[in-house]
């Protein structure tokens, strides 16, 4: 288990060290994540020979914190720490001669320490902590350069996005808790009933949240505010990993009409954001909008009752997303710190060895043989034809591919073709390594994918000669269209709402934040009000005093008059009240109290 | 045994008789005084701690006659509900007193009013005998009134005014209720412990009286609608005076809520949970959103106390519905642990703010821009407090309002809609940060300094504490479970 627990001890250490010696930190971090990853393959080994962990960390009262390493979890802590490391690693280079390194690699290790939490916490509130940590390290990275116009706002959105969906997980929780009376993840998976529907969806919702998908994509377009490093890390094995990652660890609780929603939500969620990365305009937008909608497909594959599949794909991903954001990063470096697609035009000719590598993960996402890409959505593909839905998710499954060859053959046709002029770029040794190796894992990833499947001995869905030929069809077929046909030509009347990622109403700040907003500036105006009515009532007496001096002053009979007199005395006193000599009125309750007590105390005597 | 509760309640009381008789004093020797008072308070409440509190009742309890005839004893002790309070409180006032070291201005009654506060604010939390328990309640009041009136800002005498008004007619149908439990004690007696062991009161006269309660305890908390005194004694009051405000007087609301309400009358309590629990999500909700529309930064502050203390009201609500042990602590866990989270946090905020207002002389969130550049040390500090005020995991808040949400859940399913709170409040702490910290730094503040020394000193442990009740919540937890759980068996 030490070893185990040293995947985040390793950046998490990094994290604090960075912060409390204040330089060297990029080697600081890069060995922080080299002992996490060094920890994770170790027991990645030792699990596959069979090995088990769990410990059991104080926490709350009756609910320890746990961490479990099982097949699954040693796997996903594997993927975390491989890309974590490399991207790391490219990071050196990629913040040469730039300033706030010590925020920049602090951050960075505690946004890995928090993921590798997640992917081995055995316990609901160990996993929502680094749930929501990884929200706030993702805040404070979208942030990074946090002078620039706009970047403070991206922040904000990305992390109250994903929070509002977060309560979600939360809600889910409580049920799953209240329901089985543990915390344990494990034990709680058994849920069942009711409890199982509502919990399901409440953790699809989280998910949804996280990794991006319809309606709530918006966030992750803004995000690109943050360094290449971050998003390549953020897209690819943390933040938006974090919602596959839920869905893949509770699939078993979810009942099939969870998974029938989850399956079309993702779906849709490829469709859509597939579309809206093929009206991009800028390079590290349309990578993300290919994030959201790969995320989509890895949800239809839970959807379909495959999260082999998921995994596979969130696999093959996360080493083919990093590697096309490191070789976007060295774009933007040559580019003058521009991704805009128009000054991109014919980058890839300049670099072409970091081309080759963006090429490489380019056609393993579309899933060009023997590519990683092409095993994972094989298997998704797979999975949506024999699944129970298969009427919707099937075709969804394969617009989704389609739509990936055209958009990542748009990317290479803008960065290759045009007239190649190009700046040096600092640092380059560092980042070429990094994308190397990841863009390596992309092209081979494929071939470990078998043995995953036996380590959880869960085989992947059987595919026919006819699905892995309509998948290859179709991703070629995108892939020729998207090389040939301008984007934006190909989406016709679709480009308007596609470049503005589908947002419908006004989107988020439309929908929810204005609204939000308003209702507070009315609640405020109330509660002046509330304060007005309540201390008017204090000075009711004041104005009963005045009020009986001009019914006096008017003469009625004598009864009323003594009423008033009485009044108007009372008055007095509360006028006396008000005046601010509190000394005088502190003495009289003091002098009241004392008397109640006299008098309590000739009762008690007498009795 | 040595009696170090009595000695940690009357240390401070001590300092401040030296300060009234040594009028000649000059200011630096009275914050001098001051520090030494609440330095050994400090480390006294520390070997109260460290003495612990067993089981179900009371521990480390002294007892001396006082008026017998009447069952009026000065009597103190701790328990799980208590200790963590007195330890909050005695941290509280020593930070408060190393940030007011820059007050010049009548030192000398300046740091002994804040010495007989906090006497008076550690005897709410360790008096076991109701008369004593209410005149220390009535004397926070006194202090914070002359603290508020005299070192606070423009509009102060209205504000103090209003606070004491408020409180001062508040705290009356306690009194009302405390003499009903006494009358109806056999034999007749003032001692707390009596009324906890077997509740006097039944039927009407227990509704009766915990309505009386209700008011008293919803105004100090505060609750809406009678919550008003609170933004306006906050903006007008000195930040020490803030801090001490939000951090020990408000907790004297919920921790007698605990203490009198739900251990004197019970079964009253529970048939009125339900109203307390809608009327708490009301006010936890109500309190984000009226702090979502606040550009006043100490404003935004004081209304996140709403929210944060509405959640409190409603985990004591929730351990008063249920009648399920293992709910009723861990529900009451939350709201303990969310009471010593709230007076850190809130702590830390009005220190940063403070700091932010001495600097730049407004608080008009507009106002700024990019002060994370000028101010790191500031505006980091402001923005891990304000992501503890939000309720993030490793921080101080986010334990307690686990535990309270998930209390929830178990008896009022429908009351969870209370998390939406969290997302509230969310949005307006990043507004703050996005709007003050973040952006260009504008030309007006390019000279601002950071914090210096002695703003480190009194922000950088509470910051510590923050973290530490996030990481570590079962170092106070432990304390406060054993309590409550002995609670739900009787």
């Amino acid at each position: 288990m030490t070893i185990a627990a040293l995947t985040i001890l390793g950046p998490l250490a990094a994290a604090a060290l960075i912060l409390v010696l204040r330089r060297v930190a990029p080697a600081l971090a890069v060995a922080g994540t080299g002992v996490s990853l060094a920890g994770a393959l170790l027991t990645l080994v030792r699990v596959a020979g069979g090995a088990r962990y769990e410990a059991v960390l104080p926490g709350l009262p009756e609910m320890p914190l746990r961490l479990v390493v099982e097949p699954l979890t040693a796997v996903l802590a594997a993927l975390v720490a491989v890309v974590s490391f490399f991207v790391m690693v490219y990071a050196v280079g990629y913040t040469t001669g730039e300033g706030g390194k010590v925020r920049f690699f602090s951050v960075m290790s505690l946004f890995a320490a928090a993921m590798q939490t997640l992917v081995i916490a055995g316990d609901w509130v160990l996993l929502l902590a680094a749930w929501e940590v990884i929200g706030f390290a993702s805040f404070l990275l979208i942030g990074f350069d946090f002078e620039r116009a706009g970047v403070g706002r991206a922040a904000l959105r990305a992390f109250l996005y994903t929070r509002s969906a977060d309560l979600g997980l939360y809600v889910a929780i409580f049920v799953l808790i209240s329901r089985t009376g543990t915390s344990e993840v494990s034990a709680t998976l058994g849920a069942g009933g009711a409890a199982a529907v509502a919990a399901g969806l409440l953790l699809l919702l989280a998910a949804m949240g996280k990794s991006a998908q319809t309606p709530f994509h918006g966030w992750l377009l803004d995000a690109m505010a943050g360094p290449t490093p971050v998003s390549a890390l953020l897209h690819s094995a943390t933040l938006v990993a974090a919602g596959a990652v839920l869905l893949i660890r509770a699939f078993p609780l979810l009942p099939p009409t969870v998974l029938v929603v989850a399956g079309v939500a993702g779906g849709l969620t490829a469709l859509v954001t597939g579309l809206t990365a093929l009206a991009q305009r800028d390079l590290k937008r349309l990578l993300a909008a290919s994030t959201a909608s790969q995320y989509g497909l890895m949800l239809l594959a839970v959807g379909a009752g495959s999260p082999v599949a998921a995994l596979f794909h969130l696999l093959a991903h996360a080493a083919t997303k990093s590697s096309l954001f490191l070789g976007a990063g060295v774009f933007q470096h040559a580019a003058a710190g521009s991704t805009d697609l128009a000054d991109l035009e014919g980058v890839g000719r300049a670099h072409r060895r970091v081309f080759l590598a963006f090429v490489v993960a380019g056609l393993a996402l579309v899933g060009v043989p023997p590519l990683s890409g092409f095993f994972s959505k094989d298997a998704i593909l797979a999975a949506s034809f024999a699944s129970p839905a298969a009427w919707i998710l099937a075709p969804l499954a394969l617009a989704g591919t389609l739509l990936t060859g055209l958009y990542v053959a748009r990317a290479l046709r803008l960065l290759w073709r045009g007239t190649e002029e190009a700046g040096s770029v600092a640092g380059i040794g560092w980042m070429g390594a990094g994308l190397a190796v990841l863009a390596a894992l992309s092209a081979t990833l494929g071939l470990a994918l078998p043995l995953v499947a036996d380590l959880l001995g869960a085989p992947a869905p059987e595919e026919t000669l006819l699905v892995g030929a309509a998948g290859l069809v179709a991703a070629l077929v995108g892939l020729a269209l998207g090389w040939r046909i301008p984007g934006f030509r190909l989406l016709g009347p679709l480009l308007g709402p596609s470049e503005r990622g589908f947002r419908t109403g006004g989107g988020f700040d439309g929908l929810v934040a204005r609204p939000a907003l308003s209702a507070a500036r009315a609640l405020d105006l109330f509660d002046r009000g509330v304060h007005a009515v309540v201390f008017g009532v204090a000075r009711a007496g004041l104005a009963l005093a005045s009020a009986s001096r001009v019914a006096d002053e008017r003469g009625l009979d004598g009864v009323i008059r003594a009423l008033v007199r009485g009044a108007r005395s009372l008055g007095g006193r509360a006028r006396r009240l008000q005046s601010g000599l509190v000394h005088r009125e502190l003495l009289l309750a003091a002098a009241g109290g004392a008397l109640i007590l006299v008098f309590l105390a000739v009762g008690v005597i007498g009795l | 045994m040595f009696p170090v509760v009595s000695v940690t309640l009357f240390l401070p009381l001590l300092g401040a008789l030296v300060l009234v008789f040594l009028p000649g004093l000059s200011a630096r020797a009275a914050h001098l005084v001051g520090l030494v008072a609440a330095g050994l308070t400090l480390v006294a409440s520390g070997v109260v701690w460290a003495r612990g509190a067993l089981g179900g009742g009371f521990s480390q309890v002294e007892e001396v006659p006082w008026i017998p005839s009447l069952g009026v004893a000065y009597r103190v002790g701790v328990d799980g509900i208590s200790l963590p309070l007195v330890l909050l409180t005695t941290v509280l006032f020593f930070v408060a007193l190393v940030f007011s070291l820059e007050i010049t201005e009548r030192a000398r009654s300046y740091v002994a009013l804040f010495l007989l506060l906090e006497t008076a604010s550690i005897g709410v939390f360790v008096a076991l005998d109701a008369i004593v328990f209410y005149v220390f309640f009535e004397v926070t009041l006194v202090g914070m009134y002359f603290i508020i009136a005299d070192w606070g800002y423009e509009g102060r005498q209205r504000a103090a005014l209003t606070f004491f008004i408020y409180t001062l007619l508040g705290s009356l149908p306690l009194l009302l209720a405390i003499l009903g439990l006494y009358l109806a004690s056999q034999p007749n007696t003032f001692d707390m412990r009596e009324y906890i062991a077997d509740p006097p009161l039944t039927g009407l006269a227990a509704m009766l009286a915990l309505v009386a309660m209700l008011v008293t305890f919803f105004v100090k908390t505060p609750v809406f609608p009678v919550h008003t005194w609170l933004p306006l004694a906050h903006t007008e009051a000195p930040t020490a005076g803030s801090v001490i405000l939000a951090g020990v007087l408000l907790k004297m609301g919920t921790y007698g809520l605990v203490r009198f309400a739900l251990q004197m009358t019970p079964d009253a309590f529970r048939a009125a949970a339900p109203y307390v629990a809608i009327l708490a999500v009301f006010s936890a909700l109500y309190g984000a959103f009226v702090a979502l529309a606040q550009t006043d930064l100490k404003r935004l502050v004081a209304y996140t106390s709403v929210n944060h203390m509405g959640y409190v009201v409603l985990g004591v609500a929730v351990a008063a519905a249920t009648t399920d042990a293992s709910v009723a602590a861990l529900a009451l866990d939350g709201a303990v642990l969310q009471m010593v989270s709230h007076g850190v946090v809130t702590g830390v905020l009005f220190l940063l703010v403070g700091a932010l207002q001495d600097r730049a002389h407004t608080r008009e969130m507009g106002a700024f821009g990019g002060l994370l550049r000028a101010a790191p040390v500031l505006g980091w500090g402001f923005i891990l407090a304000a992501f503890a005020s939000l309720g993030l995991p490793a921080l101080a808040h986010f334990p307690a309002e686990f535990q309270i949400f998930l209390g929830t859940l178990r008896v009022y399913p429908a009351g969870v809609l209370v998390v939406l709170g969290i997302v509230v409040t969310a949005g307006l702490y990043l507004r703050a940060i996005v709007t003050v910290f973040l952006g260009e730094l504008p030309e007006r503040w390019k000279g601002t300094k950071d914090l210096d020394a002695r703003e480190l000193l009194s922000i950088g442990p509470l910051l510590a504490l923050t973290v530490l009740i996030g990481v570590a919540p079962f170092l106070v937890l432990g304390v406060v479970h054993e309590t409550t759980r002995a609670m739900g068996l009787l």
